[in-house]
């Protein structure tokens, strides 16, 4: 009897494994058609134009908190789903410059705006847009009660400040000269008024009777919500799904697409997802990509992003209540030092490792798809040199002088390099966190590496924690190009607390309308300039810039992405037979 | 009986404050809060920030934060959730149902395949059946269920196509309808076949233990004796016996699926409690968090309760005093 259980158990094993083979096998197989994707591709090319009809299902990995409304959202998921059935009155072209959508306007001293609204476009609830569907969300924007983080899109609108404090009923540069008209005027001529302004509508009829306070609460956010894009808001199971259907009165022409699904599936199903047909769109992380990459049926999309990711250096300490840079910090204070130390990072093979080439080494603070970017020739960039890395050390001061092959400081003291970087439940960052301290040690300089919490690594940064001496961080930048807030001396988020006066007043003068007025090409220099000073100076090391990624399924047409987002979804559709 | 019921009841307040305070506290030692996280200058300005720390009261004293905290909650104001800017109370009553719907068609799996199994293997021990089974089991309980799910997806859902791999719900259906009935039936049988597997090995070995133990005594062989026909005696006098320690179980089981639902729900993108609480951990969503905290905590102490009563209706041997 007891034999024949051991028996039985080592064939149990011989069944598991042989199961755990097979998929083994399976994976190989996949790998085998990946390759031939060329060929493919090539066949499937009987494209005949767009075509009516069909369902398109759009993935999520992250579950959206429910509120949509572009007033209320509070993360991107939220935002995606909203871009299928809301629009706003201006849009962004491939270069990030505001276009007209359903309005159009004009300024003569970019202070007074006049705003001309298309007649006839109509909400999904078929009451008609008007100026005063936007005067009332500016003034919910404005008001005390409002509990999203967008009063600083309206704060700039004369008379905004005074509504929220409560001491005017309506907002003073407001001007409501009829259904279609309306006069903006600001508190300040300002080259970015337009782009910072609130230009998203809100359906006041819906909102009839609701308190600002409860509104992020109510059914006109979170369960019947309703706008103008092409797609209405058919049903929202919470959490899960939401159901889509075709606008058929679109002010903007007509839609391809019947009904578009968004599901929220995990991270781990995507890959699978896709290749079964049950996903036909969605947006991937770079480290999805090579399993994307492998599938026939499904291409991977991509557009330059707006992001870019660097190493920080704590140059000094910002006081919040004078809002201005009190300390410096001695210890990285030698700029041949953060030279030698970009110098030492090999960055294409960087990106290649972590993001799968989705990615490119960036040389300065601006994403190179953004228009105020400057040309690589007109900074200065760091590629991968040892051997000038160590130079600039060497005459910086920085030699070995006890022989354990790192580097001290000038002073003979030993001289270790801390990095600090967050620490999700993504296993990658650890990984990457080393290569780049490895890159460090390899010129010399004994490095540290410091995983932090990453709800706590922000706090630590923005507070000029001591522990915090460099550090890994990422910022993307909107349609409006002003690197202020990340930037300037007086600002929180200049994080290695870069302060050198002439790169402040070079901000200030790209958007001073006396000195540059309209002139494009005159602001664009003067950014270049800045940018420039910048690459100089190294507060931080620029490392790279990544790609947005969307995995498109070959049943799927008519989409395209630049870096202003995807085109309008009016225009994708469905490939007929497949 | 009655008497036992309300002393019980009574002993578990001090039991859940003593939680609440543990996990609100512990809650707040989490780095950072609702607001903090990742910072997009882009849409976000520091004063927008310090406003908002000061509406929620993040800038008080830990235990004034709690103090208000609890006084709400005990009048039955679970405040409103940081994330989803909706009052907590409507949020978990939005999630409950999946997740019940969940626990229980897992609960009648387990029973059902537990008992059908359990039966057999203790009916004829040390046969191939016998240990065929006793095989499955142990994969089942070696398996964690993170891997277990991302397994029966690959499997059942991308490779076979028998069920679906995400959600509760086909979102095309009409609501109520027969359709969505069966719809809700076919996306939760692969969630909750994965959640129940864990106690579906572990029943089937205790009954079936309990089985062979039970068939040698006295009582049994005094059974056989008489003449009583050996399925009569397995079904009656030993099952009944065997059923205790499964009774037992149960209480336990109405506490353990809804937080074992947690990291099931979230491979299946299964809209429950589950994936509510990670997500609100994971967001500082403190007022959610506490929520379900306390309600998965009053879970367990009733689910024992329920158990020690259950006990005496099953076996009139054991007394409630």
């Amino acid at each position: 009897m007891k034999r024949k259980s051991m028996l039985w158990l080592f064939a149990m094993i011989l069944v598991l494994s042989a199961f755990l083979a097979a998929c083994g096998g399976d994976k190989a197989s996949d790998d085998k058609s990946g390759d031939s994707k060329g060929d493919g591709k090539a066949t499937e090319t009987e494209d005949s134009g767009p075509q009516q009809g069909g369902t398109l299902t759009y993935a999520l990995d992250a579950v959206p908190e429910g509120l949509f409304s572009f007033a209320f959202y509070g993360i991107a998921t939220d935002a995606e789903i909203i871009d299928f059935f809301d629009e706003g009155l201006i849009k962004y072209d491939e270069n990030l410059e505001p276009i007209p959508n359903y309005a159009e306007w004009e300024t003569e001293d970019n202070q007074h705006f006049t705003f001309k609204f298309k007649e006839g476009v109509k909400w999904h609830n078929g009451e008609e847009l008007t100026v005063n569907d936007w005067v009332f969300a500016l003034e919910t924007l404005a008001s005390p009660d409002y509990d999203g983080p967008r009063y600083a899109n309206v704060e700039t609108v004369e008379g905004a400040p005074e509504f929220r404090e409560g001491k005017a009923d309506s907002i003073s540069g407001l001007k409501v000269i009829d259904d279609y008209t309306i006069e903006v005027t600001f508190d300040a001529p300002r080259l970015n008024n337009l782009t910072n302004l609130w230009t998203y509508p809100m359906p006041a009829k819906e909102f009839e009777g609701i308190e600002v306070k409860d509104m992020s609460g109510s059914d006109a956010v979170r369960k019947n919500p309703v706008g103008v894009g092409p797609f209405k808001v058919e049903k929202i199971v919470p959490g899960e799904s939401v159901e889509l259907v075709k606008n058929e009165d679109y002010w903007n022409g007509d839609v391809n697409l019947d009904k578009i699904i968004v599901r929220i599936i995990d991270n781990s199903a995507t890959v699978g997802a896709l290749q079964n047909g049950e996903v036909d769109m969605v947006a991937i992380q770079p480290v999805s990509g090579p399993e994307v990459e492998k599938l026939d049926n499904v291409e991977i999309v991509t557009a330059p992003g707006l992001s870019y990711y660097y190493v920080g250096f704590k140059l000094g300490k910002f006081d919040n209540k004078q809002q201005k840079i009190v300390e410096e910090n001695p210890k990285y204070q030698d700029v041949k030092l953060r030279q030698a130390m970009a110098h030492a990072i090999n960055r294409q093979e960087w990106i290649d490792a972590f993001f799968f080439g989705y990615g490119k080494p960036i040389n300065k603070p601006v994403p190179s798809a953004h228009w105020i970017s400057a040309d690589d020739s007109e900074v200065t960039g760091y590629d991968y040199d040892p051997e000038k890395a160590k130079k600039l050390l060497d005459e910086a001061g920085y030699k070995d002088v006890d022989g354990d092959g790192f580097r001290e400081d000038p002073k003979g003291e030993k001289f270790s390099v801390k990095f600090s970087h967050y620490a999700t439940g993504n296993p990658t960052f650890e990984s990457r966190a080393t290569a780049l301290t490895q890159y460090w040690e390899e010129v010399g300089l004994k490095s540290e590496l410091e995983m932090v919490e990453v709800n706590l690594y922000y706090d630590m940064i923005e507070k000029d924690d001591p522990s915090i001496e460099t550090f890994f961080g990422g910022w993307s930048t909107g349609a409006d190009p002003d690197p202020t807030p990340t930037w300037a001396s007086d600002q929180i988020w200049n994080y290695p607390r870069y302060n050198n006066p002439e790169a402040d007043e070079l901000l200030k003068k790209a958007l001073s309308v006396e000195e540059i007025g309209d002139d494009k090409d005159k602001r664009k220099q003067v950014y270049a300039e800045w940018q420039k000073i910048v690459t100089d100076d190294v507060p931080m090391i620029f490392i790279a810039e990544l790609d947005e990624l969307y995995a498109v399924s070959d049943k799927v047409g008519g989409f395209t992405v630049d870096v202003a987002g995807t085109n309008n979804p009016s225009e994708w559709y469905k490939k007929e037979g497949k | 009986m009655v008497k036992y019921v309300l002393r019980r009841l009574l002993g578990m307040i001090p039991m859940l404050f003593l939680v609440s305070v543990v996990v609100f506290f512990l809650a707040k030692a989490m780095p950072g809060d609702s607001l903090r996280g990742e910072i997009d200058p882009t849409n976000t300005n520091p004063e927008y920030i310090a406003e908002m720390q000061e509406k929620l009261g993040y800038n008080d004293p830990v235990y004034v934060q709690y103090w208000n905290w609890v006084t709400s909650f005990v009048q039955g104001d679970f405040g409103k959730s940081t994330r989803y800017k909706m009052p907590v109370s409507d949020l978990l009553l939005e999630k409950i149902p999946n997740t019940v719907f969940l626990a229980l068609t897992a609960l009648i799996i387990t029973y059902i395949l537990a008992f059908a199994m359990g039966m057999y293997s203790g009916r004829k021990p040390y046969t191939i059946g016998d240990n065929l089974i006793a095989g499955f089991n142990y994969t089942g309980l070696a398996i964690p269920s993170f891997v277990a799910g991302v397994f029966a997806v690959y499997f059942f859902a991308f490779k076979l196509h028998w069920f679906p791999f995400a959600g509760s719900v086909d979102i095309e259906v009409q609501n109520g309808t027969i359709d969505y009935w069966m719809s809700r039936i076919h996306h939760v049988m692969l969630p909750a076949f994965i959640l129940g597997l864990f106690s579906t090995a572990s029943y089937t070995q205790f009954l079936r233990n309990d089985l062979i133990e039970n068939s040698r005594k006295d009582f049994v062989r005094t059974a056989r004796a008489k003449g009583t026909p050996i399925g009569k005696i397995y079904n009656v006098h030993i099952l009944r016996n065997s059923i205790i320690p499964l009774v037992t179980f149960l209480g336990f089981d109405i506490a353990s699926l809804m937080s074992g639902a947690v990291i099931t729900e979230k491979i299946f993108s299964y809209p429950g409690i589950g994936l509510l609480f990670l997500d609100s951990v994971n967001n500082r969503d403190y007022p959610t968090v506490m929520a379900i905290t306390m309600m998965l905590s009053a879970l367990v102490l009733v689910g024992n309760l329920i158990a020690d009563i259950l006990y005496g209706v099953v076996d009139p041997r054991i007394r409630l005093g």
